[in-house]
């Protein structure tokens, strides 16, 4: 199994003691992201995420299933992610890392489990038929928080995703075309964004938002903490790593919901431009089309 | 999982008959398999588990489970300088009320394992056995609410018994909260160590700390809760960790008492001091 290149000693203490001089090596403030950037794809549910040199692609896709036996009100929706050796020489095709374990499980908890997608409108035939939503993370480059990155991309992935409309009469259900009815936006509850502060020094005194990859290299524990801006904590998990002061992760709390009301901000903008790029053609065709009659 | 905690505002008491800041009734014992170099048992209410830590040794060629160092890098233990803590956790088909096979790849077991791994990594003193893994092998027996307290329990107190040097016990216990995630009423209470049917109605959080610090190792929450209530679960969880320390210690110090007693180890220098009673 390929390992990761860890930093060697002087990269180690050279970065080490710049943190606790409370300097990162890119100048960045401790609670300071990296510029955020979000591009949709020419298709609905396309979202490419950079973060720095992170680069992280989600893609939603949604077709018709057969609910599971147990849940026969409710839709299914997947999160897959995959890390693949593009973005990291260690991560290898069809062997889950930690990593992959945990990224997989936290965007779960984060966008699943806190019924940011409300399953139950997925639902088309009680028990027969229903959506089935899935996102696709692919992370193309890997420069640390790839958490932060990743939940960032499934939200704006689903967010801006449309599925194709229906329609049932006497039990016979039909699916649209595009071309035949617009199609429809998932039934969105809230938006949940992940942020991940790493712990820095014996005692896990220095916090640091948005780690970089060597950062998250020599750093002694790492907490990440899922809100929406409603400051709902939808997921915490600190999980091991050098014990860090109650009080710190209280305030860690507090300055996380300032950046996911930021970084909600930014997303609700994005969606807005994106909508206003496509109606300029689309309302346009619609509005001859009225005229022509 | 219908069942109403909603009684709670008229008498104060819970489904169990617990107040607000009262643990489960907590039974642990150290030294159950004499095979092992290090054993417990441990309940937390109807909660059971049982650990078994071997090593520090050798790493073995096949290595089960997810290991961690304390650095947190993914470097295996045969070039490491610290020793690899490999935890592996069994659930028994009996141990809830629905039996279920858990895949091989179960991600939230292989998640658990990794958490429980680097919280002790964190605590015990891995740097004195280079190129060695202390591979802990957790057995959950019954479940009913604060699994992850449990093994985490379970496992710092095999660690005891193995004699492998730690800066403090990692103990843990879970917090919850009486409103749910949309009301936002004042009025709601803290709740200290959920079983089952509160975990699954109420939020709640796991908490483990660096023995009587405020230190916080571990802290994971899956449900949905307003953020002015984490820091009321938080002080309540810290809060019950310190009695969870006190029972545990309890618990280690008797055992020496006994063994002291029965001759199975004779009086060190290090026992003088040791306040037994």
């Amino acid at each position: 199994m390929p390992r990761e290149a860890e930093p060697s000693l002087n990269e180690k203490q050279f970065l080490l003691q710049a943190i606790q001089e409370n300097l990162r090596l890119d100048g960045r403030e401790p609670d300071q992201y990296r510029p955020l950037g979000l591009t949709f794809g020419d298709e609905h549910g396309v979202a490419d995420v950079t973060l720095g040199k992170t680069r992280v692609l989600a893609r939603a896709s949604a077709e018709v299933t057969v609910p599971y036996a147990d849940r026969p009100l409710d839709g299914v929706f997947t999160i897959a992610t995959e890390l693949s050796p593009m973005a990291s020489p260690a991560f290898e095709v069809n062997r889950p890392t930690e990593t992959e374990v945990l990224l997989s499980r936290l965007l779960e908890k984060t966008v699943r489990r806190s019924g940011a997608l409300d399953t139950e409108s997925l639902c088309l035939v009680a028990g027969q038929k229903c959506w089935s939503v899935r996102v696709d993370v692919h992370v193309l480059s890997h420069d640390g928080n790839l958490i932060d990155a990743s939940c960032f991309a499934v939200v704006a992935a689903l967010r801006h995703f449309r599925k194709p409309d229906t329609s049932i009469e006497g039990g016979v259900l039909t699916v649209y075309t595009p071309a035949e009815r617009e199609p429809v936006p998932l039934g969105w509850l809230h938006s949940p964004f992940c942020v991940t502060w790493s712990y820095f020094g014996d005692e896990g005194e220095t916090a640091l938002l948005d780690a970089t990859r060597a950062e998250e290299q020599v750093r002694v524990g790492s907490c990440t903490i899922s809100l929406n801006r409603h400051g709902e904590i939808c997921q915490i998990a600190k999980l091991g790593g050098t014990p860090v002061d109650a009080l710190m992760l209280l305030q860690c709390t507090s300055i996380a919901l300032a950046k996911v009301k930021e970084i909600s901000s930014l997303l609700d903008r994005k969606l807005d431009e994106d909508t206003k790029q496509r109606n300029k053609g689309g309302r346009a065709a619609e509005l001859t089309a009225e005229n022509d009659r | 999982m219908p069942l109403d905690t909603s009684a709670y505002g008229l008498a104060l008491l819970r489904v169990d008959g617990r107040r607000w800041n009262e643990l489960r009734r907590m039974h642990a014992q150290i030294r159950t398999q004499a095979a092992a170099d290090g054993s417990s048992y441990l309940e937390m209410g109807h909660t059971k588990v049982m650990c078994v830590v071997t090593g520090p040794s050798e790493p073995g060629p096949r290595r089960g489970g997810l290991g961690g160092t304390a650095s947190g890098g993914g470097a295996s233990s045969a070039q490491s300088k610290d020793a690899e803590v490999a935890v592996s956790i069994v659930v028994a088909g009996f141990s809830s009320v629905d039996r279920k096979r858990p895949g091989r790849g179960d991600k939230r077991i292989l998640e658990l394992q990794s958490t429980i791994s680097s919280a002790l990594a964190a605590s015990l003193h891995t740097h004195l056995f280079p190129h060695s893994t202390i591979s802990i092998s957790l057995h959950v027996l019954s479940q009913d609410g604060s699994l992850l307290a449990a093994l985490i329990n379970a496992a710092t107190l095999a660690c005891v018994d193995a004699g492998i040097p730690m800066t403090d016990y990692v103990v843990a216990c879970t917090a919850g909260s009486t409103s749910t995630y949309a009301a936002n009423d004042e009025a709601a209470d803290p709740l200290l160590d959920l079983n089952h049917q509160e975990e699954q109605e109420l939020p709640g959080l796991t908490v483990a700390t660096l023995g009587q610090t405020d230190r916080v190792a571990v802290l994971v929450c899956e449900s949905r809760v307003q953020v002015s209530r984490l820091e009321g679960m938080l002080a309540v969880g810290v809060d019950g960790c310190k009695q969870v320390r006190e029972i545990l210690d309890r618990v280690v110090r008797d055992k020496g008492h006994r063994m002291l007693l029965e001759g199975t180890v004779e009086r060190g220098a290090g026992l003088d001091d040791m306040e037994v009673d």
